[in-house]
C-alpha cells in the first residue's frame, strides 16, 4: 500500500465536487423537479376544473332544454284548450242564435196566427151582423150593437 | 525449456508489476528535486527524476489517479450541471429524464436512510456515488489500453486508469465521511458526549478502534473489490497474451476470450454495487451519528 500525498489531492478534489453538488447541482435538480411537480399539479387541477365546468354546462344545457320542452308542451296544451274553448263558445253562440231565431220565428208565427184570428173574428162579426140584419130585415144600429158584438167576439 | 519458463515467469511478474505502478510525480531526496519517477515518461528529460517510485517518500503524487479522477469528476458533474442548466419547462427530454431518475434514486435512498435535517447528506451521497461509479467503470476498459497508448507514442509508460485501485482515492472519500460523522456526532451529543461514546461507553477504548476501523473499512472495501477485479483482468490478459508468445499456447485464446467476457459481465455488477454500498454506508453512518440514543 503506497499512501502518499495523492490522498490530499483526492481529499481536496472530493470536497470541491461535494461543494459544487451541494451549491449548484443538487438544488437546481430539486428546483427543476419541484417546478415540474407544481406544473403537473396545476395541469391536473385545471383539467378537473374544466371537467367540472363541462359537467355544469351539460347540466345547464339539459336544464334549458327541459325547460323549453315543458314550456312548449304547456303552450301546446294551452293552445289546445283555447281552441276547445273557442269551439265551445262558437257552439254555444250558435245554439243561442238558433234558439233566438227559433223564438223569433215562433213569436212571428204566433203573432200572424193571432192577427189572422182577429181578422177572422172581425170579419165574422161583420158577417154575423150582416146576416142578422138580413134575417131581421131591419137595420140594426150598428153602433148600438157594436158593444154587444164585440163582447161576443171577445168571448169566442 | 527451463530457461524459457523462467524467462516467461520474469516477464509475467514484470507485466503485473508494470500494471500496478502509478505514474508518480514526487520529491526525490537524492537530487533534491521534484520529478516523475525514473523512466516513467519520455515527454521531458528535465522532469525525469533519478529516483524510482519506491525511493520517493510520502511527498509524491499519483498523477494518473489525480488526472483520471478529476477528469471523470468534471465529466460527470459537468454533465449533470449542463443538463440542469438546459432543463426546460414542460416535457423533459431523455437526458433530463435520466438526470431526474438519478436524482430520485439517490434522493429516495437518502430520505429513507437518513432522518436528520442536514442538507449536506444528499449532495454528499450523490457526489460520492456518481464519482465512484465513474471511476469503477474505468475498470471495464481493457487493461492494456493505457499502456498501448503509452507505447504508441504518448510518451507515458506507466498509467493506471482506475482511480479506485489506488488506495489514496477511496481513503480520501472515507476521510471526508469520517470528518462529517465526527461533526454530526459532536453536533448531536456535544463534545463530551461524543468523547464519552468514543472512549468509555460501552466497551471502553474498543469503541474508538471500531470508530476508526469502520471508516478505514469503508475505503478498503471499495479499494479491495476493484483492485482484485483489476488484478483478475490482468491475469486473464496474461493468459490471453500467451497466444502471441508461442504457437503451443494458441489454445489459450478461446478460454481467455470467454473468461474475459464472463468476468467483465460479472464485474459490471461489482462496479455498480460498490458505488451503491459506499453511498448507502455513508448515509447510514451519518444517520447513526445524528440520532440520539
Amino acid at each position: 500500500m503506497n499512501i502518499n500525498a495523492t490522498f490530499f489531492a483526492e481529499l481536496i478534489a472530493f470536497c470541491i465536487f461535494v461543494f459544487i453538488t451541494y451549491r449548484y447541482i443538487w438544488p437546481s435538480m430539486a428546483s427543476v423537479l419541484e417546478e415540474r411537480r407544481k406544473e403537473i399539479d396545476e395541469g391536473l387541477q385545471a383539467a378537473s376544473e374544466s371537467k367540472r365546468q363541462l359537467e355544469e354546462a351539460k347540466e345547464e344545457s339539459s336544464r334549458v332544454i327541459d325547460a323549453a320542452k315543458s314550456e312548449a308542451s304547456t303552450l301546446i296544451n294551452q293552445a289546445g284548450s283555447r281552441a276547445d274553448q273557442l269551439i265551445d263558445e262558437a257552439k254555444d253562440q250558435a245554439t243561442e242564435e238558433v234558439k233566438k231565431i227559433k223564438e223569433t220565428a215562433e213569436s212571428d208565427i204566433a203573432q200572424s196566427t193571432n192577427r189572422a184570428k182577429e181578422t177572422l173574428k172581425e170579419e165574422l162579426s161583420v158577417l154575423v151582423v150582416a146576416g142578422a140584419s138580413k134575417i131581421l130585415n131591419k137595420e140594426i144600429d150598428e153602433s148600438a150593437n157594436k158593444e154587444i158584438v164585440d163582447q161576443l167576439i171577445k168571448e169566442l | 525449456m527451463a530457461k524459457e519458463a523462467a524467462n516467461n515467469l520474469v516477464e509475467t511478474s514484470d507485466y503485473i508489476g508494470h500494471h500496478l505502478v502509478n505514474l508518480t510525480f514526487g520529491w526525490c531526496e537524492k537530487t533534491s528535486s521534484w520529478g516523475f519517477a525514473h523512466h516513467q515518461q519520455d515527454l521531458s528529460k528535465s522532469l525525469d527524476s533519478a529516483c524510482d517510485v519506491s525511493e520517493m517518500g510520502f511527498w509524491a503524487f499519483h498523477m494518473d489517479t489525480i488526472f483520471m479522477s478529476v477528469f471523470l469528476g468534471v465529466l460527470v458533474f459537468g454533465f449533470f450541471g449542463l443538463i440542469n442548466r438546459s432543463a426546460k419547462k414542460g416535457t423533459p427530454g431523455k437526458l433530463q429524464n435520466f438526470v431526474e431518475f438519478v436524482h430520485e434514486f439517490i434522493g429516495s435512498a437518502v430520505s429513507s436512510g437518513y432522518h436528520g435535517t442536514s442538507k449536506i447528506v444528499a449532495p454528499l451521497a450523490f457526489a460520492s456515488c456518481l464519482w465512484i461509479l465513474s471511476w469503477n467503470l474505468m475498470d471495464l476498459l481493457p487493461v492494456e489500453m493505457a499502456n498501448f497508448f503509452g507505447q504508441a507514442g504518448s510518451g507515458i509508460n506507466y498509467f493506471k486508469i482506475l482511480p479506485t485501485a489506488d488506495l489514496n482515492a477511496p481513503l480520501a472519500l472515507a476521510a471526508v465521511v469520517m470528518v462529517l460523522v465526527t461533526y454530526f456526532s459532536i453536533n448531536t451529543h456535544g463534545l463530551g458526549g461524543f468523547l464519552k461514546e468514543l472512549f468509555i461507553v460501552p466497551l471502553g477504548p474498543l469503541e474508538f478502534i471500531s470508530f476508526v476501523s469502520k471508516h478505514v473499512a469503508l475505503a478498503l472495501r471499495l479499494y479491495g473489490n476493484l483492485f482484485a477485479g483489476e488484478m483478475i483482468f490482468i491475469l486473464i490478459a496474461i493468459m490471453f497474451g500467451q497466444f502471441f508468445m508461442s504457437f503451443s499456447q494458441t489454445l489459450w485464446f478461446l478460454p481467455g476470450l470467454i473468461m474475459n467476457l464472463a468476468w467483465a459481465l460479472f464485474h459490471i455488477l461489482i462496479v455498480a454495487l460498490q458505488a451503491y454500498i459506499f453511498m448507502m454506508l455513508t448515509i447510514a453512518y451519518l444517520n447513526l451519528a445524528s440520532t440520539k440514543h
